[in-house]
């Protein structure tokens, strides 16, 4: 069946998961009735700190698990439902390595074709097209194991490119990637999406990657703390950040409740202090006058989505992962 | 479903062969086995009515079993890192049905094991055997019969451990004894009544006398015999039990607890 062209990418409603009880910890929420809609041809990160219900989701969405409760629609099919549907129109590029390191790059690619009943003429057809944007053209019959993991990465995408996915989905596909290594993989996704019109989703717990996307969902507990584009999430925090380090910061920050309008949190030895810009270089004058002794550094900087999730939360991703631990 | 399973047992094999020490390790085993239990028993081994027999020649289907039995089962180890790093998490999230998962394995186990026991069946002559075309296909169907059953079941063990560790006391707590109690070793005749029951009820016993009799009578003779049927179908149920079980835990997807309040 094709995709319907005017369906969304995935359709999620009110999806809850929960892992069973053992004899150390009772049973564990890790989705909590999560609605949420990705349109067809976006570009959407998911991401949020470890043990957010990330992964969870999507275990869900590739099926490798089924929910405790709630639907998903992947162009239309039910995922849970008509699964071999949904899962046709889907190409899956998960965390670690999913080839065989004892067989060349061009067997793991046919064994990929081969699970899509792709006919060896259509693969041979097909291949050079999946190729065109790898470094791999030359090193097709040499095994998996000799490739480096920007190769092996690269492999990974050109296998699920083989059977023309509407929907990629990649699960933290740039983990062990080198920045320059991340920033390519990240180039083709984004030129895939442009092109062939092919709808993105992948997790990810690098905020810097979540900017480049066109939706970024930001879960937390299970649920969703956010879900917007990545410039219209930083506007919500106003336009600048003023962040002082130094001591005693919480009686500077006590000082400085008598300007209004100014939101201040005080977080990890760091007072940040959200305002317009103006606003913040007299106040940057005022603290060097009057507070200097107390201050180390002062900087004012651009709202990353990391300063959204604290802004949003009150807490940066650093103390809910360890909160997450315990 | 038939390209994704063919594609699957194709990988086992090209997998089989690019490690050369696990083809010498499969191989070498049972044959060391063999030449020296041989060599140490044959001098005491007089089993009554079976006088004439040497004890590597009354070892010779047994080892010839375990050549089978283990290559089957190991070849299924492999699922377990594959299945949370490796080929197998890319099969799951296709749309290939879970049957050719199960199909493509154990076909693929079968091979290897029949490529490995096959050149051993040459030794038969040696052992003073005369082995008839005839004869030798009711060997490799009985090759094939005890191999398919614990195949899925090494299939079906694999696919519930998360650790190789624990794959491996399964198979010295289970089937290494299975294997010992099939008449292998030593004769069912005249072991103690409660070894007897045992080594009755053992799957592997009769999957024993589907390779043993064909070497020392015609086709004709033991087909006419009900010893032979009785083994015929106790083997095949056990192996469309196991692979019917092996299929049905594929195909349950771990699904979500009841969502707590």
């Amino acid at each position: 069946m094709p995709p319907e062209p005017t369906s969304p990418a995935v359709v999620i409603r009110q999806l809850g998961h929960a892992y069973r009880a053992t004899r150390r910890h009772p049973p564990r929420k890790a989705l909590d009735r999560l609605d949420l809609t990705i349109p067809s041809g976006a570009f959407f990160v998911l991401t949020g700190p470890n043990g957010s219900g990330k992964s969870t989701l999507f275990k869900i969405l590739c099926g490798l698990t089924r929910p405790s409760t709630g639907t998903i629609h992947i162009f239309g099919h039910d995922l849970i439902a008509a699964p071999r549907a949904a899962r046709a129109a889907m190409g899956v590029v998960f965390q670690k390595p999913a080839l065989d390191k004892y067989l060349t790059v061009e067997e793991n690619l046919r064994i990929h074709a081969d699970l899509h009943d792709i006919p060896p003429a259509l693969f041979r057809q097909r291949l050079p097209e999946a190729l065109a944007w790898s470094d791999l053209g030359e090193r097709l019959g040499e095994r998996v194991e000799t490739l480096s993991g920007g190769l092996a990465r690269q492999a990974e995408l050109v296998k699920v490119l083989l059977h023309q996915p509407a929907l990629l989905l990649l699960d933290e596909p740039t983990a062990g990637l080198d920045p320059g290594g991340r920033l390519a993989f990240l180039a083709t996704l984004k030129r895939l999406q442009k092109k062939r019109g092919v709808t993105i989703v992948m997790t990810s717990h690098l905020f810097a990657e979540a900017e480049k996307a066109d939706l970024v969902a930001i879960l937390r507990h299970g649920k969703l703390l956010a879900l917007d584009s990545p410039t219209h999430l930083s506007r919500q925090l106003g336009t600048e950040i003023l962040v002082v380090q130094g001591e005693e910061l919480d009686t500077v920050a006590q000082d400085l409740t008598r300007h209004a309008g100014l939101t201040l949190q005080v977080q990890n030895h760091e007072l940040r202090i959200q305002g317009e810009s103006r606003e913040l270089l007299a106040l940057m004058a005022e603290l060097l006058q009057t507070q200097r002794e107390r201050i180390h550094t002062l900087a004012i900087k651009q709202p990353a989505l990391e300063d959204v999730y604290i802004h949003l939360t009150g807490r940066d991703l650093f103390s809910d992962e360890e909160e997450e631990k315990r | 479903m038939i390209r994704p399973a063919l594609s699957l047992a194709k990988r086992e094999l090209v997998r089989f062969f690019r490690q050369p020490h696990r083809v010498v390790g499969s191989l070498a085993q049972p044959l060391l086995i063999w030449a020296f239990l041989g060599a140490g028993f044959s001098p005491s081994f007089r089993a009554p009515g079976m006088e004439h027999l040497s004890y590597a020649e009354y070892f010779y289907p047994g080892v010839l079993l375990m050549l089978m039995l283990f290559a089957g089962i190991f070849s299924t180890i492999t699922l377990i890192e594959d299945r949370a790093q490796g080929l197998m998490q890319g099969v799951l999230a296709s749309p290939a049905p879970r049957m050719a998962i199960v199909l493509g394995k154990v076909a693929g186990g079968i091979a290897i094991a029949m490529l490995q026991a096959a050149p051993l069946l040459l030794a038969a002559p040696f052992l003073g055997i005369p082995l008839e075309w005839s004869g030798l296909a009711w060997i490799l169907f009985g090759f094939l019969v005890s191999c398919l059953g614990f195949t899925a079941l090494g299939f079906l063990i694999a696919w519930n451990m998360d650790s190789t560790a624990g794959f491996h006391a399964v198979m010295s707590i289970l089937l290494m004894p299975m294997w010992m109690l099939s008449g292998a070793l030593f004769p069912l005749d005249h072991a103690p009544t409660w070894l007897w029951a045992l080594m009755t009820v053992n799957p592997v016993t009769h999957a024993l006398t589907l390779i043993r009799t064909p070497l020392y009578h015609t086709p004709s003779d033991f087909l006419a015999t009900p010893a032979y049927w009785n083994a015929l179908i106790i083997a095949v149920t056990w192996a469309v039990v196991c692979l019917w079980l092996a299929l049905w835990r594929v195909n349950r997807v771990e699904k979500g607890a009841d969502m707590p309040a």
